[in-house]
């Protein structure tokens, strides 16, 4: 019941226009029954040739009830679907909220293809835990009954059928489908994710799949999944309809039950003829409010599935308890000492036992083979991941107590591999800093050597029109456009010819004079000039020192050095 | 709306059972209003006895029992419409997407394009589940209920025959602005999910540059832009149905009042007539105001498919293939390149490559070396087949590229690009991926052993079976590498594309990978885009290339002794200072 109490919160967050949808809904269907009783009324009414001003005020009563009637319902559809939508607005806020604390690890439980699905569909169908599930009832019962009261001013054993035809379409028709409901599984929710998953991975791996001319496979199967998402669809379609004609027989067959009733009891004198149309023209008015109750137990059960899928998201967080912020404008220097890491799920330590100092204002590169745990020694000192054991200090303060979007705010940042977002090369650059201007994002373009780009020029999805060395070299400039003093660089021009990469480093160490600066390279040459060169193998730290001292050892380093002379020279 | 209307039309059977249906739909509306007056006029009126009646009651509840019934079978036929329906439109945009050329995949926001195919077409589901169906009602029953109030009272039907056009010129009005709200709304929804998709992606990114709550920001915008725009459809709804609902009102009014005044003033008309064509009415204006709000429900759908059209009319510069086999001799192909041209946008002066021009014999190693952004990938795309040339071709044993069958090439082709994509899957799932359909668990192993990343591999808990890519473990750079290079270990193809990493890969697996490569250009021509001095001297010949021209072609120490460019460039590869 969690995930349907998490809506019922969120509803609570509109109650003004709850409470609106609620008044105006009842004074809706109130008029709707007072329409065709007075005109029932008048009908029989006026078959007694009663004097012509008793029907003017009948008719009167009638047009008032039909103006009440379709301003009513005009009013409640407009807050009810007011709340309801601004609701699956916040629902969207808050999920994207929830999952934003998850980067850079959600993709190793989620894929992208599931999580669009869930703030699209699956928050577009919550539309119905409202719309119908939530406040229809309310409404229906305060009709309901008091109508029932008024009919049992004419005949106590009509509002008797009345009450039993509310209990029969309103609890027990509904009961017996939520039973059938749980026998048989409704999947539209999950099939509608699956094509989603299936769709966006196909996209996403377009190239690769034309490459290795899987597409039609691929194909075969979106059609698979978009078929069996039709079916599901379909199939609740279907049930839907179905519960939706028996409640209309049933409440049908409530009016007759009345009307023969009715009969009975007039032709046996108990009730006077004139009320008969009236009191049927009731029941009839009164059972449209009640048929929808039929198809309730499947949208309820809908959204429970929809809200379950939303609100499990970020239930096995860690919260970051830092709380101490930078101040800024110094350089920072890390200590590490006997830090463990390993990935949840994962049995083997990725970092072992690292002790490690990185005084402020140093140079520092780290090199090692892939997959020595060289990234992910970056993300710690990120506080991207938090070390199982030692611990981390960051310009002496324990990283535990330091709030993380603190130290993101000071380091710039190079990835292994940089998201660009769709849109133009300025907005990608605007990422750095609030109010950068034209001349600051040009003058770095052009310290990567992009001068040729221009601000406006285009930048599609990921960066998929810009060559792998373009790509490195905007997301340096937009470190160097950060400014910040810690530098945290991962193989940052790994794609860049020699030439350019010498430039970008020249403009690089340059600005970086006085910071910190933490650089992974998969290359040997030119780290003469680092302060202290880390060698990491398998999880742990095997060598460190300058290059010269790590050269004059003739280690790990002296051997890479060999072996890379063979490769590149 | 013409495109849906005729896919919906062109179902002759299911539109005449819509007809037949909805026929008898009126038919047990008018009994139920004939049996139900019936009875109140002879209790009330005639004051007969309950037995005399029991018949008329009977004949209430057959017809009663008739209008569920059918109103069922009417529903369930639109459904299963609207499934036919959203299976053709959806399938032809799968095709679409996976027809379209690469270029024109990488256009545009993935996230717009899953919307486009999801809710979209789902948007399409009312046009055939709701309007149509509503629409053939509409056809037959108010006619059939005029019909039978003419033959009652012939004012009240005039009145009705003069109210009722009010309605759908009113809708038509109506409708104009639905139809626009609603594509706004449609776009409005894809835009959500494209910026959804791609901040997700980029979460990191944005974490790292304090960006998240900003980007919270624009999320919280894109979606209540998206509730502002429902919520002005909706308006539009509302709106019209209340006025629908006044229009119909004061039409009931109006006949009520002609009745009353003839059976009380002048006692012209029988209570039983009044009393029919006063149940009547209602049920007259109800199936026209469904029919607004249907029609509500179709513009928006036709909003939906517009956008669809408007997809699915992109047409694109396909890649073009001819219909020859690549005769699988015992040599791997030769191939050359004459005059090749391309550019991703001339007008716009983007980059381009020019006048390309070489001979790759079979067997044979050719490295594409130059600066980054020189054209290298642009033109491993181009051999590849990936991308056409604008002018001049590629041959491959002596005959154009588009004479071979698209999928006799790709067989022997083995492309390792730049940034390979991890599908998610299992570790063996994805070396799989690249083969040709007919390897075993064996042959997996083995490329993974010669990528130099079985070793990971088999240290994982689940070895082979480890799920990777989204939702899977994560992988080091030169681990995904390492992965996809392995794909093309497993094909054993004629010809290999290369864009060779430098990210990442430590020197000892560098060294299986030379040995693996060594073996497999023993029976392949390989073309890489070379970083490596390795490689580069290890090359036959060398294509340089400069701002998309062939500035050098020849062996390594040719061009070292003739071009100084390209010597300069090695010299500082090797960590040389510049002169
Ligand atoms: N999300 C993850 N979950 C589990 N294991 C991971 C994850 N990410 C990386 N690893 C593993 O941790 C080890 C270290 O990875 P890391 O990315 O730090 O390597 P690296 O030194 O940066 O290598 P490269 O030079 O290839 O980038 C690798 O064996 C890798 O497979
Ligand atoms: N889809 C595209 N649309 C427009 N321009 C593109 C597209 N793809 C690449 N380019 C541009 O074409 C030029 C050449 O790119 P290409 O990827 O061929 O370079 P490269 O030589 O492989 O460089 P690198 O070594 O950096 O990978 C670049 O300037 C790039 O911006
Ligand atoms: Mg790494
Ligand atoms: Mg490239």
């Amino acid at each position: 019941m969690k995930d349907i109490s998490q809506m019922i919160k969120l509803v609570a967050i509109e109650k003004k226009d709850v409470l609106l949808s609620i008044l105006f809904g009842f004074l809706a269907g109130m008029a709707a029954v007072g329409l065709f009783a007075s005109s029932g009324y008048l009908i029989s009414r006026a078959a007694l040739v009663p004097p012509l001003y008793a029907l003017t005020v009948l008719i009167a009563f009638l047009k008032l009830f039909g103006f009440a009637r379709a301003l009513g319902r005009y009013a409640e559809r407009y807050y009810s679907h007011r709340a309801t939508f601004t609701m699956l607005s916040n629902i969207r806020v808050a999920f994207f909220e929830k999952l934003e604390p998850y980067a850079p690890r959600v993709f190793q439980k989620y894929r992208s293809g599931d999580l669009l699905a869930r703030i699209v569909g699956d928050v577009e169908s919550l539309q119905n835990f409202f719309l119908r599930v939530y406040y229809p009832p309310v409404v229906l019962v305060v009709i309901f009954l008091s109508t029932i009261v008024f009919t049992s001013v004419f005949s106590t054993s009509i509002a008797i059928v009345l009450l039993l035809g509310l209990t029969l379409t309103g609890v027990f028709v509904p009961f017996l489908f939520s039973l059938r409901q749980r026998t048989i599984e409704n999947r539209v929710r999950e099939s509608r994710g699956e094509l989603s998953i299936d769709v966006t991975e196909f996209l996403y791996g377009f190239r690769d799949l034309k490459i290795y001319q899987q597409l039609e496979d691929k194909e075969e199967r979106l059609h698979e999944s978009s078929s069996s998402y039709i079916r599901e669809q379909e199939r609740e379609g279907m049930q839907r309809i179905f519960s939706h004609s028996v409640n209309t027989l049933v409440s049908l067959l409530i009016s007759w039950v009345v009307l023969g009733l009715g009969a009975y009891l007039v032709a046996r004198g108990d009730l006077n003829g004139l009320f008969l149309a009236m009191l049927v023209m009731i029941s009839l008015t009164v059972f449209e409010n009640a048929t929808p109750m039929a198809v309730l137990p499947s949208h309820l059960e809908d959204s429970k599935r929809a809200s379950r899928r939303l609100f499990s998201i970020g239930d096995e967080m860690i919260e970051d308890n830092g709380r101490l912020h930078l101040a800024g404008g110094e350089s920072y220097g890390f200590e590490l000492s006997g830090v463990d890491f390993r990935f949840p799920e994962e049995e083997r330590q990725t970092l072992q036992q690292v002790n490690l100092k990185i005084p402020a204002g140093s140079k520092t590169a780290l090199v090692g083979p892939s997959g020595s745990g060289k990234s992910t020694l970056l993300q710690l000192l990120l506080k991207i991941h938090t070390p199982n054991q030692g611990e981390i200090l960051l310009n002496e303060h324990p990283m535990a107590q330091i709030d993380e979007e603190s130290v993101w705010s000071k380091s710039n940042v190079v990835l292994q591999e940089n998201h660009f977002f769709f849109g133009t090369v300025r907005e990608n650059l605007q990422l750095a800093k609030d109010d950068l201007t034209d001349e600051q994002m040009l003058d770095a373009l052009r310290d990567v050597e992009l001068g040729s780009f221009q601000l406006d020029y285009p930048v599609f999805e990921k960066g998929e029109n810009l060559s792998g060395g373009e790509k490195q070299r905007l997301a340096m400039a937009r470190a160097l456009l950060k400014g910040e003093q810690l530098w945290i660089l991962d193989e940052p021009t790994s794609s860049i010819d020699a030439l350019t990469e010498r430039k970008i480093y020249e403009r690089l160490f340059n600005q970086a004079e006085k910071d910190t600066l933490i650089l992974v390279s998969h290359r040997l040459t030119g780290l003469e000039l680092m302060d202290q060169i880390i060698v990491m193998d398998e999880g742990t730290i095997v060598e460190k020192g300058t290059y010269n001292e790590l050269m004059h050892k003739q280690g790990y380093f002296y051997e890479m050095k060999q072996i890379e002379k063979t490769i590149f020279g | 709306m013409k495109h849906l209307s005729k896919l919906a039309f062109g179902q002759r059977k299911v539109i005449l059972a819509l007809f037949i249906i909805s026929l008898i739909i009126g038919g047990t509306i008018i009994g139920q209003a004939y049996f139900f007056v019936a009875i109140v006029d002879r209790i009330f009126l005639e004051q007969q006895s309950f037995q005399e009646i029991v018949p008329l009651l009977a004949g209430l509840l057959l017809v009663l029992a008739g209008r569920a019934g059918f109103t069922w079978l009417h529903g369930r036929t639109g459904v299963k419409m609207a499934a036919r329906a959203k299976s053709h439109f959806r399938q032809a945009i799968i095709k679409k997407f996976s027809r379209n050329p690469i270029q024109a995949s990488l256009k545009g926001q993935s996230g717009r394009k899953v919307s486009v195919l999801m809710d979209s077409v789902d948007e399409i589901d009312g046009y055939f589940s709701n309007y149509v169906p509503q629409m053939i009602q509409t056809a037959v029953i108010p006619l059939m209920i005029l019909i039978v109030v003419f033959t009652q009272h012939i004012y009240s039907g005039l009145i009705m025959l003069i109210t009722a056009p009010f309605i759908p010129f009113f809708m038509a009005i109506v409708g104009v602005m639905t139809k626009k709200k609603s594509e706004e709304q449609m776009e409005k929804l894809s835009a959500f999910s494209g910026k959804f998709l791609d901040t997700l992606q980029g979460l990191t990114t944005l974490k790292l540059f304090g960006r998240a709550q900003k980007q919270k920001d624009e999320i919280e915008k894109s979606s209540l832009g998206f509730r502002d725009a429902t919520m002005g459809v909706l308006k539009v709804a509302f709106i019209s149905s209340l006025m629908l609902e006044f229009i119909s009102m004061l039409s009931i009014g109006l006949i009520a009042l002609e009745i009353a005044i003839r059976l009380v003033v002048y006692e012209s008309i029988p209570f039983f007539s009044a009393f029919f064509i006063l149940v009547l009415a209602p049920e007259f204006y109800l199936t026209l105001k469904d029919f607004g709000s249907a029609f509500h429900t179709g513009r928006g759908s036709s909003g939906a498919a517009n956008q669809l059209a408007e997809e699915l009319s992109e047409t694109e510069s396909y890649v073009e293939w001819g219909e020859e086999k690549l005769s699988a001799g015992s040599n791997p192909p030769f191939l050359e390149l004459e005059n090749v041209h391309f550019s991703y946008g001339k007008e716009e002066g983007l980059f381009a490559l020019e006048n390309i021009q070489a001979t790759i014999p079979a067997y044979s190693q050719t490295a594409i070396v130059g600066r980054s952004g020189s054209g290298k990938s642009t033109l491993l795309h181009v051999v590849a087949g990936l991308i056409q040339p604008s002018e001049g071709q590629v041959k491959v044993n002596g005959e154009v590229l588009s004479f071979y069958q698209e999928h006799e090439w790709f067989k022997e082709v083995s492309y390792i690009s730049q940034h390979p994509y991890l599908f998610s899957g299992t570790i063996a799932e994805n070396i799989a991926i690249g083969g040709r359909g007919d390897h075993t668990m064996n042959d997996i192993k083995a490329a993974a052993q010669r990528a130099g990343i079985a070793e990971l591999i088999e240290s994982l808990e689940r070895g082979y079976e480890t799920p990777v890519g989204e939702a899977g473990r994560g992988l080091s750079g030169g681990e995904k590498q390492r992965l996809a290079i392995a794909r093309a270990f497993l094909k054993r193809p004629s010809v290999i594309l290369f864009d060779e990493p430098t990210t990442g890969l430590d020197l000892k697996t560098e060294r299986i990978l030379q040995e693996s490569m060594k073996e497999l250009s023993k029976t392949s021509t390989v073309i890489t885009v070379a970083h490596r001095l390795h490689t580069i001297k290890n090359a036959d010949q060398i294509l340089f290339l400069d701002q998309g021209n062939l500035a050098a072609l020849g062996p390594h120490e040719v061009l070292m002794e003739r071009h100084p460019e390209y010597k300069e460039m090695v010299r500082l590869q090797q960590g040389g200072t510049p002169a």
